[in-house]
């Protein structure tokens, strides 16, 4: 008893020596805040402060072309049920969030398991794995916009010596929506292969050789060595995609505009629609706040589910 | 003894089969828009609309010198590079300090700042622009790279941070407690101790975040009007925009898009262990 006291006696004293660079706990404080002073007035200025304004002005009609300021209450969010725009991108942005990390994580998965094994080319396997991430958002969505443009593009082209068909991806609204879901998977599965590839290489080499001993075959090391041991990794990956593919607009102002009609278009990009180009300021921040709930519902579920999967090992 | 050796042989040719179909799928997916790019950026416009398509036209240097005389170019390339060059330094000393706070002073609540700060990752970008056109409007940084540089810099502020406390983590504190003892002060011991031992991470974030703002298109689109400030991704949409009377000038876009890649992509093939260390970086310890 006394030994264990007198080990963790040490023991904090080490640690506050770790923090002794400055002599008193005042100091110390100070120094702490002064450090991470600049960081958080960014935040405050352009995060905290502009989050309650949104809230704030999505109860408001504010628009600079129309020259309202006025409280309105619920006003917007009860036009919302009659706007096409935002009734159309609601829906496809819980489909495009959705489709796009899945696939993302199924896609990421396997190019994981290429980069992972050991072939010739494996070294410019990986290297041109980093290209579409590399590349502009809006770059891809362009060069996307014209390998798949029906006259001259090389897709539809193709498929055109093939079938004799004539696609037209851009006037249809499902092929175009699958066309911004593919590509956006295209740009960001190899990202999320570089972050599984990483998980994977964690994993003790020993514990294949153990399965490998008790006969286990290359399908079932996967699905009952790789998978599970990755979970937790593909469950936070899979949350962030789900946060950050809500905020996306870059690709599909590029590839489609939220075209044709209004097909395509996500809630992100109905905010810099509304609020950007037609000065709706409101309007605008109240589409904002429905974006926000969508972050915060997403990170609820995912701190459970966390919880679920850190319980079950 | 030889029974492994034959074991491995054996598996590899068992793999070797369908792992060259894959690798030959990934790479045929991954370069397909890529050459589609650069075979169009050098191309004259009326190579481009030929059926049956051309693969390989007669290469000119053609749209980037109309590029040049069309629209202000050379200005847009500064500005692209100056922003990027100038959030990717000033998000890293705002992100060392804060970084070096959380690494090594710790009290009850140092944890929760941290957890605070990176979970505002979260915030979607666009979520937040209304308010942040009227902030830059009142701080008159609007239409100003300056202006675009301070907001990126806050976005990119936290998962800097989080990664850079795992690198200063690693450097053993006994290297600063030396210093302390032969009476270093805090700015000599972040700038000549800990910074050398953590310059890998710096570069990492500093490559990882130039990136992010060479290829931000929000902020740019949202909060510049002027030529002055306008940078490449706000470019490549008013070309798009643009319209000409055979349809879209693919040939220009893609001359901008290739302008926009090649850089980056250049980048990116020579650091690309110190990026893949970055970007894991914060997802794996």
């Amino acid at each position: 008893m006394d030994n264990t006291m007198n080990i963790s006696h040490r023991k904090s004293a080490l640690i506050s020596s770790r923090i002794s660079l400055p002599r008193s706990t005042r100091r110390k404080y100070l120094l702490f805040i002064l450090l991470i002073a600049p960081a958080f007035l960014l935040r405050l200025i352009t995060a905290a402060y502009p989050i309650l304004q949104t809230i704030y002005l999505g109860f408001t009609n504010l628009s600079v072309l129309k020259g309202t300021n006025a409280f309105v209450g619920l006003d917007n969010y009860l036009a919302m049920g009659t706007n096409i725009g935002v009734r159309s991108a609601s829906t496809f942005t819980i489909v495009f969030i959705l489709a796009t990390t899945i696939l993302e994580l199924a896609f990421g998965m396997m190019i994981a398991l290429l980069l992972n094994a050991k072939f010739r080319g494996l070294t410019f396997a990986r290297t041109i794995n980093l290209i579409p991430w590399a590349i502009p958002t809006i770059v891809a969505g362009y060069a996307f916009r014209w390998l798949l443009d029906d006259q001259f593009g090389l897709l539809p082209f193709w498929v055109t010596q093939l079938t004799g068909l004539r696609p037209a991806i851009f006037i249809n609204p499902l092929a175009s929506q699958i066309a911004v879901i593919l590509v956006h998977t295209w740009k960001d599965a190899p990202f999320m292969a570089v972050i599984l590839l990483a998980g994977m290489q964690g994993i003790p080499e020993d514990l294949y050789d153990a399965a490998r001993v008790d006969g286990a075959n290359a399908w079932q090391r996967f699905w009952r060595l790789t998978v599970p041991l990755i979970m937790p990794l593909t469950i936070t990956m899979g949350l962030f995609r789900l946060v950050w593919s809500l905020g996306s607009f870059d690709l599909v102002y590029g590839l489609t505009f939220g075209g044709p009609g209004v097909a395509t278009s996500v809630l992100a990009l109905q905010v810099f629609r509304e609020g950007i180009l037609f000065f709706k300021f409101g309007f605008a921040s109240a589409i904002s706040v429905i974006l926000l709930i969508l972050v915060a519902i997403i990170g609820v579920i995912g701190l459970w589910l966390f919880r679920k999967s850190e319980i079950s090992y | 003894m030889n029974k492994p050796l034959i074991n491995i042989s054996l598996r590899r040719t068992m793999t070797s089969g369908p792992t060259y179909l894959a690798f030959i799928v990934f790479t045929i997916l991954i370069l397909l828009p890529v050459y589609w790019m650069t075979r169009s950026a050098f191309a004259t416009s009326t190579d481009l609309i030929k059926l049956p398509l051309i693969y390989f036209p007669q290469p000119t240097l053609r749209n980037f010198a109309t590029l040049m005389e069309q629209v202000p170019f050379g200005l847009y390339l500064r500005n692209s590079f100056l922003f990027a060059l100038s959030t990717a330094l000033v998000t890293l000393l705002v992100s060392y300090l804060a970084a070096y706070a959380f690494a090594r002073i710790r009290f009850p609540g140092s944890g929760v700042l941290m957890w605070i700060l990176v979970l505002s990752m979260a915030l979607p970008d666009i979520g937040t622009i209304v308010p942040l056109y009227r902030i830059l409007k009142t701080l008159h940084l609007s239409d100003s790279i300056a202006g675009i540089t301070l907001i990126l810099t806050s976005t990119l502020t936290p998962f800097t941070v989080w990664v850079l406390v795992s690198f200063i983590k690693q450097v053993p504190y006994e290297i600063e407690e030396a210093a302390i003892l032969d009476g270093a002060s805090l700015p000599q011991i972040l700038w000549h101790i800990l910074l050398p031992v953590t310059m890998p991470g710096m570069v990492t974030m500093g490559l990882i975040n130039f990136v992010n703002a060479w290829n931000n298109l929000l902020y740019p689109l949202s909060f510049t009007t002027s030529p002055s400030a306008k940078t490449l991704s706000v470019a490549i949409t008013e070309i798009y925009a643009g319209f000409s009377p055979w349809g879209k000038p693919w040939e220009l876009i893609m001359a901008v898009g290739v302008t926009m890649t090649v850089p980056i992509v250049i980048l990116v093939l020579i650091s690309q262990k110190s990026i893949v260390r970055g970007l894991t970086g914060g997802a794996i310890k």
